[in-house]
């Protein structure tokens, strides 16, 4: 006799299907259907084929492959995709877990160690996945005392205003999540919320720990965010727009950083302050504060800060390409998509199958794109050489590099800028355009 | 969609002031003035004004947030604040805010503002700094040497003779 349904009874159990059916009816007829009709209102749909697309025609793409590309494509240019995969989100998140698994093993070759080694086989290359499962498994402890609604909120502030970071950086023509007229404004104004969040978290956490390293956090941040500033005006001087699609447009004959040295190694130097890097990484140091500001975070809460701290280094290493290394420009490397294909088809033996809508993307996004990540790498290397070289610096010295030297650079960076313009050399109007 | 957003950024503006003003934690009530501040950024950014906003946004919440912040946990309260619990003052302080409301709305309203054309493109931030070197360069000049002297006052104000730094690298 079966142990699992002692009381088994055929009648009830089809009652049961019964009851089953009758609750799939009701949620779809309340839920389901109010949903289709509020994406009929409220969406614009595109045209496909001469035909106005709708949510029952969208169910039968699978059937009608002559429709598949072309709605592909047409959610390709959708804001949802612009900022969950492409530019922003999906593709940012993937660049930076691949910096951190990078990063590890860059650092234990400079200092010739081995790095992962175990987890995948291959060199550890699927040490990163282990990390993810185990965070994600781990209880999220918060300490008795702290200040809850500020500590559960800072984690997600953070990533928050991370994402609205990258979502600023043009990866390529055209591909860019918000490109708003004021763009390096904007970039300014979400920088200045990173050391609100830091101290804040740290003052939640009720830690003697996370309130040094969150202190800390703040001299620091709001020490290198006014050199950061001034670094950047140089830039827009010279090519009169605060758009950053447009300053990488004002770069296609020439990159910022052969006149602006100055300036871009200020900007790089703030960079590392503002990412807490070594060898500015005094609100984690990690051998005599534990870990600074992130020292009472556990499991996916300090999962999620980690996210948000290589998402931010990804868009400073972005803004760097974008400000000084010309962006998305570069040589056309990428092959063409071949012309057979779009106006015969494949062909195959005896089959010839036609696909509407082909090219998926322009030869010139994807280039661009190529250029950009090229560029972006490059730099994020950068940022990771100093860990692997340099020793901590000590907190005045930081305050005093900031204050008063980068500055001082920063100044003669913006004076350089301004006697290019006025020499008529530069700039909107200027003989090298 | 314009009125919703102007009634939810008023409620949120309005309703983080006077939480900034009631709450008893002093972090919480920063962190209210902050919200405040940013309703007041998402205003100027429905009036097609994105420069101020963003200003707005990097200046306010970015720095004197900041400030703010760092005040209260620096300082400990017991020695800046006194409770003064008196209902009468809460009383007449919410009248005096009616009524100088009122006078500054009728003065507003009285000033033609209603006339204004609401459908002008927004004024490009070039067209601003133009202005700034050009019509108004005598007040930017006053501005630059009234920020210029107060930073200079502030730096004399903090610097200490008598403390000897042994540890000084430089």
């Amino acid at each position: 006799m079966s142990t699992i349904a002692p009381q088994f009874r055929l009648s009830r159990f089809i009652g049961s299907l019964f009851d089953l059916i009758f609750w799939v009816i009701l949620i779809f007829s309340l839920v389901g259907l109010p949903i289709v009709f509020i994406v009929l209102f409220y969406i614009k749909l595109p045209v496909i084929n001469n035909q106005l697309m709708t949510p029952y025609l969208a169910m039968t793409w699978m059937a009608d492959p002559s429709r598949t590309l072309p709605i592909v494509k047409s959610f390709m240019h959708t804001t949802i995709f612009k900022v969950m995969a492409f530019p922003g989100f999906g593709f940012a998140a993937l660049l930076a877990a691949a910096t951190i698994f990078v990063e590890r093993k860059f650092l234990a070759k400079m200092q010739l160690r081995v790095g992962p080694l175990y987890c995948g086989k291959i060199e550890g290359i699927l040490q990163l996945m282990g990390d993810g499962f185990k965070l994600m498994s781990k209880e999220i402890i918060i300490p008795a005392k702290a200040d809850k609604p500020i500590f559960w909120l800072g984690p997600l502030l953070f990533v928050g205003a991370a994402g609205a970071f990258v979502s600023l950086i043009p990866v390529a023509p055209g591909w860019v999540v918000a490109n708003p007229n004021v763009g390096l404004l904007a970039v300014f104004a979400v920088i200045g919320f990173f050391p609100i969040i830091a101290v804040l978290t740290a003052w939640a956490a009720n830690s003697k720990w996370t309130f040094i390293g969150g202190l800390r956090a703040l001299h620091q941040m709001v020490a290198f965010e006014i050199p950061l500033i001034l670094s950047l005006l140089g830039v827009v001087i010279l090519s009169g727009s605060l758009n950053l699609s447009q300053i990488v447009e004002s770069q296609e004959h020439f990159w910022w950083i052969a006149f602006l040295p100055i300036g871009a190694i200020v900007f790089f130097i703030t960079i590392l302050a503002e990412l807490e890097r070594v060898p500015f990484d005094l609100p984690e140091a990690e051998s005599e504060i534990v870990a600074g500001w992130l020292t009472e975070f556990s499991g996916m809460m300090y999962g999620l800060i980690q996210l948000g701290t290589y998402l931010k280094l990804y868009a400073f290493a972005g803004l760097f390409v974008v400000l000084f290394l010309g962006g998305w420009n570069g040589p056309m490397v990428w092959p063409p998509f071949p012309q057979d294909i779009i106006t015969q088809g494949i062909t195959i033996g005896p089959v010839t199958a036609k696909f509407p809508g082909l090219p998926l993307f322009d030869q010139d996004m994807l280039n661009g794109t190529l250029w950009f990540v090229i560029k972006t790498v490059g730099v994020i290397l950068l940022i990771l050489l100093p860990r692997g070289v340099f020793p901590r610096v000590r907190i005045d010295m930081i305050l005093h590099t900031g204050w008063y030297k980068l500055i001082g650079l920063a100044f003669i960076n913006i004076f350089i800028a301004l006697g290019l313009l006025y020499a008529g050399v530069l700039g909107p109007g200027g003989l090298l355009q | 969609m314009v009125d919703s957003v102007f009634l939810a950024l008023s409620v949120l503006t309005i309703g983080s002031a006077i939480a900034a003003l009631e709450i008893r934690s002093l972090i919480y009530g920063s962190i209210a003035l902050m919200l405040t501040l940013s309703g007041v950024a998402g205003f100027f950014l429905l009036l097609d004004a994105p420069f101020v906003a963003m200003f707005q946004l990097s200046v306010y919440v970015g720095s004197i947030a900041v400030l703010i912040l760092f005040t209260v946990m620096l300082v400990r309260r017991e020695l800046i604040f006194n409770k003064v619990e008196d209902k009468r003052r809460r009383y007449a302080g919410i009248g005096l805010m009616i009524v100088l409301m009122l006078g500054i709305g009728t003065i507003i309203i009285g000033s033609g503002l209603k006339t204004m054309d609401t459908n002008s493109p927004a004024v490009d931030y070039k067209k601003i700094g133009e202005d700034f070197l050009t019509y108004y360069s005598p007040a930017l000049i006053v501005m630059a040497l009234i920020l210029a002297s107060s930073i200079i006052g502030a730096m004399t104000l903090a610097r200490r003779e008598d403390v000897i730094d042994g540890q000084r690298a430089d």
